[in-house]
């Protein structure tokens, strides 16, 4: 019967209402809307305040330069243009056997290849970093209006730059100069000749904008020369050739640059020809590149250049002593692009990737000259050229023989270098009659790589696929 | 568990009751004409306390205390009745005996009467108005699984589970009645443990977790042993009082406590090996290399320098089974546990620990090590009034594994590649001709994980029917993950110095605390029941990231110190804050223990939304009839129970990650020029809300021969709108998706049917069968501007949202050797356009059929689970003629014009036209082949050692199997998985021994 004792227990009131009180004061205690409303994570700001101040304003510039050079068209890695274009063209053979690269050495491309979707997607992230970065400038209130030019300016180029490379590759496509995603969801393509002429205005406003001098060490980020540089190249592509030929000039007298003659100096990252390049990663590291194409024993981890090409070398050509390399196995050789010569981290950087160098503008100013009749003109940026790789000047009078002896020193002096080899044959419209001979697997329909299926089935207003995909 | 819950419902529900019986018992024994009877009750295992006896036909009643001894008055003609959940009733006559002891014996069939976990509250099983599925230890402990997961599969209706691979470690996808949301990670239900919610949010990073198929899930932490039952809440009714987070489900997992009574101590040891289930059938050495040599024919070109394996390199004759041979080892896994439990009446505790290794089947020192405790301490005032209980666990887990599963290189491999080690032992390189596939095992990936997860409640009775109690929970999860590639992965003559070595860090820490007081009372007027409760939740959680990578070591022996990296890079340092309040209630009516109403509501706050779309309200209403006791069905009618129940109401879902609605930049970790990159996180859109689901269901529940064949079917249609998803973007907008709500309604429809059946119950033998069946269909019913939309080649509507949509095969066309689509869009051409062709590759129907076999000392118990559906069948994403091994039946290639054959011509890639339809045939209807499968999932033979009567001691030996055997038509390996390449689950065999003294 001790259960009983369960009965005669009294309950004692004042605990009743003193843990009554406390429920209520628990329920009372905060106010709920208070409660669920938290603060921005400590690793992000809100839009507005990154372009109230240069730091921030600079930090963002500086994504898209670290993107540039870690993903997408112009980054060294093996996703880059310079493999990709390079095995896509003749001048890398493929050593991955990757279902990724293999179809793009074999020009036997399919819209749902991995690098077609991702040479698409992170070129159109950086343009809309870029566009990100324009507006907040535009609607900044606090940033000094020098400041506010110099990185819209930075900005402009970028977007410029972007979409020249994705012109190049995917022919045509959306211009984008915003970042209103109703806009941009439904997107459609816009004929070459308005790329091109979008493209040139942003580079012209880009130049107005940009100082003279670099705004940080090392030709890391754009001047006013950069954009110029870019601008003679695409009025180049746009057969505009006064206007190429005049900002060639304009860049190729500026006292900031001056020609070097030891090959092995070029790409050097306090190279004085060097325009603009991409700095590495951190202080010890060198160039993607570098780490992409040096191999030292076989067979190559990614890619090798192809025999014809060494074999093509004109005899004497010093570039193909300083700028290739063979490694040998004793049954095989194999060559890499030896332009750079860092593979690995160094106690300072030595080298950064180059994206434009003076080279380019005699070579554009050449080709300029010879189309607009000036024969002299161009024989002698060709020359300077040509006496630096040690080869004989060229003397001959006959325009089409200068126009095919500008192309072919392009070829052996930008090989491997963001696809010049295969935009040059395509603009020159000798793609088919070479890539015909040296691949296999080539067809007319190759001269474009297809739009992303993804990026189709997103947007239909992207609709018709490029032809033969 | 059956003696604690009921303690806990009676005590809770019934106290009023209690006090007038013992009022009753006290008058009785005054009584001149009885007299005082005692004994002991006993079960199987040992004395049982809390039994109800009571005087047939008079009002005396008494309980046995926790030595299970009991007295009470009665008179010589008295009948005493010995009840309690879960056991058979007994009936003895008095007669002249003055002591009466009673063993009791399980009875199957009463388990209707078990009372329910529902989260907030209990309900008697054969009350509940909602749908809830529930297994206990006694099935958790047959099996010889680390994942709580893993043991709920095959044994629940409706509640689909595949475990992502076979490495230690990894995650489990769950689907409780298919998928609601069309955002892939927004489909997980939501675990409780004890009333604290557990976040199984991935602790795992992209750049460390590559050991693993899915990224790690916290769910391992939890030792399945300590587990005394599951309940896995489905229908409205049910989680509706979990409001926004209730839309998948929820799984309530209640750990094991003590029991009062003497002190029991039980010690498991165990001892298993596991192995890969099922192999792809590939080619030998001769088909390999003759489908290679063909592939240089048809191309026209020569075997080049670099054809190793078709250009005399290597040996023409040689033949490695490498899935064999890389996958093929044996895994050792140990087990050992052990607990002590018992207390008084009033203060009960267990403390629990276990310790397990697992090993692996890949070659080399790879281990997983799990070691635990649990503690636990309820207590109880002498009024019965005041309860306090706390429960912690602790769980340490170190997992060491390769950083790259093995199973794509076992598939792709040669199989005349050379050996892998030279005649020194040493790693074969073959001349620099072959990547040795054991390079990659020094690639490690090992991650540390201590997790603590404790609860405490407080309640007090104010007044008969009226308590006051709260919950308390805090969690503290705390994850290390280091993967090292050091340089030594590659061959040597690449001279790769330790200055490329790369360390890839995660630290990930979550805590959270959760408050939840509330408010329940409880009247009966006559005939009418009322239960009522008012309750509200304060919820936070901060979880903190750091990831960071070093590159380049002076020595790989320093590679696991970050300090040594030439180049140290920090990608994430973040913090997220994730609060949540609620207030919640529940209004409960029955009358006549007939008719019950049950109404839930919830009002939901979260800090994963912009303002003004942070709180929701949702609700559900459920009903039930117990139609067996109306007057038309007889007392002792065959039928001994019958109930429909129905229900209605809306869940929520806010799965969609934290600060999603600001417009913000986010720091990067990308360094340029001594910088930290700063870029735009997201595309901006701060109006979204909750997803919204409502869920109808419609129940029979029904007994025959006294409940001996108990089954339940539950038709249900779930309807989820507002879709709370990541909306794809073409990549012109910047990004691939943006979060909105999309105005897109999904469907889950089906019927449940579980049956439990007690086939033979005689004294000696014993034999019960569960079974459980789930026919489920999935369907987008709206979906606005469809074709518009950037789903329009993802989805269809009426059809369900796992299709994949693909291209028509037409097989090989004899004239040019190539796979031949249909040009479904009829213009002219094969283009992404034609892929029409939908496939539904969500099960149609699965479930599974468990048996109990008791005879004397011996017990067998088998689950064999099922599963119906279509899945992808073997792809080596590789075009047939290239290096890398195929499934045995593409031999049958083409080779010249005329023939018939499966397969298209071979080529080693530079058939631009073979390549592209080679990728298209990938994505054609030719590659969904059925994935069914029956599989012997647990097994469980356990027999008990006869011992001495007078000693306490209990021995049981058991031998445990778990997918022992599978019956299935799918030829390209193992059929149960839902992401290929990766090592499937293992077969696993376990023995071992349970003392209990």
């Amino acid at each position: 019967m001790k259960n009983l004792q369960f009965i005669t227990v009294q309950t004692k009131p004042f605990q009743v209402y003193r843990i009554l009180l406390v429920l209520a004061l628990i329920l009372s205690s905060s106010s709920c809307s208070d409660f669920v409303e938290v603060p921005l994570p400590n690793s992000q700001l809100t839009g507005t305040t990154v372009f109230e101040s240069e730091l921030t304003a600079n930090a963002a510039m500086a994504q898209i330069y670290a993107q540039l050079r870690d993903g997408g068209i112009l980054s060294g890695l093996p996703t880059g243009a310079s493999v990709r274009m390079g095995l896509y063209a003749d001048e890398l053979q493929d050593y991955t056997n990757s279902t990724i690269a293999l179809p793009i050495y074999n020009n036997a491309l399919t819209a749902d290849n991995a690098t077609v979707a991702s040479l698409w997607t992170s070129s159109y992230s950086q343009i809309y970093n870029a566009n990100s970065v324009i507006q907040g400038v535009e609607n900044s209130t606090d940033l000094p209006i020098s400041v506010k030019n110099r990185v819209s300016g930075e900005a402009l180029f970028v977007r410029a730059l972007v979409h020249f490379y994705l012109l190049q590759i995917y022919g045509s496509i959306p211009y984008i100069t915003g970042t209103n995603y109703e806009i941009n969801r439904k997107v459609t393509r816009s004929s070459a000749d308005e790329v091109y002429a979008a493209i040139a205005k942003d580079l012209e406003s880009a130049s107005t904008r940009l100082p003279e001098n670099y705004s940080s060490s090392d030709r890391a980020k754009p001047n006013k020369m950069v954009a110029k540089a870019m601008l003679a190249r695409v009025y180049l592509y746009m057969n505009k050739n006064t206007e190429a030929a005049n900002e060639a000039t304009t860049v190729i007298n500026s006292p900031i640059y001056a020609w070097e003659t030891d090959l092995n100096k070029i790409f050097l990252r306090n190279s004085k020809t060097t325009i603009w390049q991409l700095a590495s990663a951190t202080a010890v590291r060198n160039s993607n590149e570098g780490t992409t194409f040096i191999f030292v024993s076989g067979p190559p981890p990614v890619c090798a250049l192809r025999t014809d090409f060494i074999n093509a070398f004109e005899t004497g050509d010093q570039r193909k002593v300083n700028w290739t390399k063979s490694v040998n196995t004793g049954l095989n050789t194999w060559y890499h692009p030896n332009k750079y010569k860092l593979r690995t981290a160094t106690t300072s950087s030595q080298e950064y990737s180059i994206v434009l160098r003076l080279a380019e503008q005699y070579l554009i100013r050449a080709e300029a000259r010879a189309k607009l009749g000036d024969l002299t003109g161009a024989k002698e940026d060709l020359n300077k050229i040509r006496t630096t790789a040690g080869l004989p000047i060229i003397t001959s009078t006959i325009a089409t023989e200068i126009l095919s002896e500008i192309q072919k020193q392009r070829r052996f002096e930008f090989f491997t270098e963001h696809g010049h080899r295969f935009f040059d044959l395509k603009r020159t419209g000798s793609v088919d009659e070479v890539l015909s001979v040296s691949k296999p697997g080539w067809n007319s329909s190759d001269i474009l790589w297809p739009i992303p299926e993804l990026e189709l089935n997103a947007n239909p207003n992207l609709q018709p696929q490029n032809t033969g995909y | 568990m059956k003696k604690k819950s009921f303690l806990k419902f009676w005590t809770t529900t019934q106290l009023s009751k209690l006090y007038c019986i013992l009022f009753l018992c006290f008058f009785a024994g005054l009584n001149a004409q009885t007299r005082s009877i005692k004994g002991k009750i006993t079960d199987d295992t040992s004395t049982v306390p809390g039994v109800t006896i009571k005087v047939n036909n008079k009002p005396t009643t008494a309980f046995s205390d926790e030595n299970g001894n009991y007295t009470i008055l009665a008179a010589e003609n008295d009948v005493l009745v010995f009840s309690y959940l879960g056991y058979k009733t007994i009936q003895i006559v008095v007669a002249d005996q003055a002591t009466i002891n009673v063993k009791l014996t399980e009875d199957a069939t009463t388990l209707k009467e078990i009372v329910i976990n529902a989260g907030y509250y209990s309900i008697k099983e054969k009350e509940q108005t909602g749908s809830i599925a529930r297994m206990t230890a006694k099935d958790i402990d047959k099996q010889p699984v680390t994942n709580v997961l893993a043991a709920m599969q095959g044994r629940m209706a409706g509640v689909n589970i595949i475990q992502d691979g076979g490495t230690p470690g990894g995650g489990f996808q769950i689907k409780i009645r298919g998928r609601n949301s069309i955002r892939l990670d927004g489909n997980e239900p939501l675990y409780i443990i004890d009333g604290v919610p557990y976040s199984n949010e991935s602790i795992g990073s992209t750049n460390t977790s590559t050991a693993l198929p899915s990224q790690a899930s916290p769910l391992n932490s939890i030792n399945p042993n300590d587990i005394e039952s599951i309940e896995v809440l489905k229908d409205a009714d049910a989680t509706a009082i979990y409001g926004s987070r209730g839309a998948n489900g929820v799984v309530l997992i209640t750990r094991k406590k003590g029991k009062s009574g003497k002190t029991n101590i039980s010690v498991t040891a165990s001892t298993a090996v596991g192995t890969a289930t099922k192999f792809v059938e590939l080619m030998n050495t001769q088909q390999y290399l003759s489908m290679r040599k063909q592939a240089f024919i048809n191309d026209g070109i020569p075997i080049s320098d670099t054809d190793y394996d078709v250009n005399g390199a290597w040996d023409q004759t040689r033949y490695t089974n490498w899935q064999k041979e890389l996958l093929g080892g044996s895994a050792t896994i140990n087990d050992f546990r052990t607990s002590i439990s018992g207390g008084s009446e009033t203060t009960q505790f267990l403390i629990s620990g276990n310790y397990r290794t697992e090993g692996t089947v890949l070659p080399g020192d790879f281990r997983y090590i799990k070691g635990g405790i649990l503690s636990s301490i309820n207590h109880t005032s002498l009024d019965k009034r005041f309860k306090i209980s706390f429960s912690g666990n602790y769980t340490a887990q170190d997992n060491l594994q390769a950083a790259t599963d093995l199973t794509l290189t076992a598939r792709y491999l040669a199989p005349n590649a050379p050996a892998l080690y030279d005649s020194n032992g040493n790693l074969n390189w073959e001349n620099d001709t072959f990547e040795n596939p054991l390079a990659p095992l020094k690639s490690t990936y090992r991650a540390n994980t201590n997790d603590l997860v404790a609860n405490s409640v407080l309640s007090y009775e104010l007044l008969p029917g009226l308590e006051i109690k709260s919950n308390f929970g805090f969690t503290d999860l705390k994850t290390k993950e280091v993967r090292t590639i050091p340089s030594t992965i590659y061959n040597p003559v690449y001279e790769v110095g330790s200055d490329n070595s790369l360390l890839y860090l995660n630290h990930t820490s979550r805590q959270s605390w959760i408050i939840e007081p509330q408010i329940r009372g409880f009247k009966t007027f006559g005939n009418h029941k009322f239960d009522v409760l008012l309750g509200m939740t304060s919820q936070q959680q901060r979880t903190e990231r750091l990831f960071q990578s070093g590159i380049g070591f002076a020595n790989n022996n320093l590679i696991n110190n970050l300090a040594s990296a030439i180049t140290k890079n920090t990608t994430n340092s973040d913090i997220f804050l994730y609060r949540y309040q609620a207030f919640f209630g529940r209004v409960n009516y029955s009358y006549n223990e007939k008719y019950f109403l049950n109404f839930t509501g919830r009002r939901d706050g979260s800090s994963r939304f912009g303002p003004g779309k942070q709180y929701a309200n949702f609700g559900a209403i459920g009903a039930a009839w117990i139609f067996s006791k109306e007057k038309f069905n007889p007392e002792n009618s065959k039928m001994s129970f019958g109930k429909l129940r129905f229900s209605y109401g809306t869940t929520g879902n806010d799965q969609i990650g934290d600060y999603q609605f600001y417009d913000t930049y986010g720091t990067t970790g990308t360094n340029y020029q001594g910088i930290i990159g700063l870029q735009p996180t997201r595309l901006y859109n701060a109006d979204f809300g909750w997803e919204t689901n409502r869920k109808l269901e419609l129940a029979l529940e029904t007994g025959f021969f006294k409940d001996r064949i108990f089954s339940t079917l539950a038709l249900y249609r779930n309807r989820s709108s507002d879709q709370l998803v990541g909306i794809p973007m073409p990549a012109t907008t910047g990004f691939l998706s943006l979060n909105a709500n999309l105005d897109a309604t999904v469907e889950n429809s089906g019927f449940e049917f579980s049956v439990r059946t007690l086939n033979i119950d005689s004294n000696s033998f014993k034999w019960s069968t569960n079974f459980n069946v789930a026919v489920a269909k999935n369907k987008l019913l709206s979906f606005p501007n469809l074709s518009g939309s950037t789903f329009a080649n993802r989805y269809v509507i009426g059809q369900s949202i796992d299709i994949v949509k693909l291209y028509q095969s037409k097989g090989v066309n004899p004239q040019t050797g190539l796979y031949d689509f249909v040009d479904l869009n009829g213009d002219g051409s094969i283009t992404a356009g034609d892929k029409q062709i939908s496939k539904d590759l969500s099960p149609k129907y699965f479930g599974g059929i468990q048996n109990q076999l008791d005879y004397k000392n011996w017990q067998l118990d088998f689950l064999l689970q099922f599963v119906k559906r279509d899945n992808y069948d073997y792809i080596s994403n590789v075009p047939g003629g290239g290096q890398v091994n195929q499934s045995n039946t593409s031999g049958d290639a083409w080779q010249q014009i005329g023939d018939q054959s499966s397969s298209q011509l071979h080529t080693t890639g530079l058939n631009g036209a073979a390549v592209s339809t080679y990728y298209r045939y990938i994505e054609s209807d030719a590659v969904i082949t059925d994935g069914s499968f029956i599989r012997l999932k647990n097994i469980s033979l356990s027999y008990d050692i006869p011992l001495l009567a007078t000693t306490n001691v209990k021995c049981k030996l058991f031998i445990q199997g778990q997918n022992l055997l599978t019956f299935t038509s799918y030829k390209a390996g193992d059929p149960e998985f839902k992401f290929s390449g990766f090592l499937p689950p293992l077969k696993v065999i376990s023995g071992g021994m349970t003392l209990n003294f």
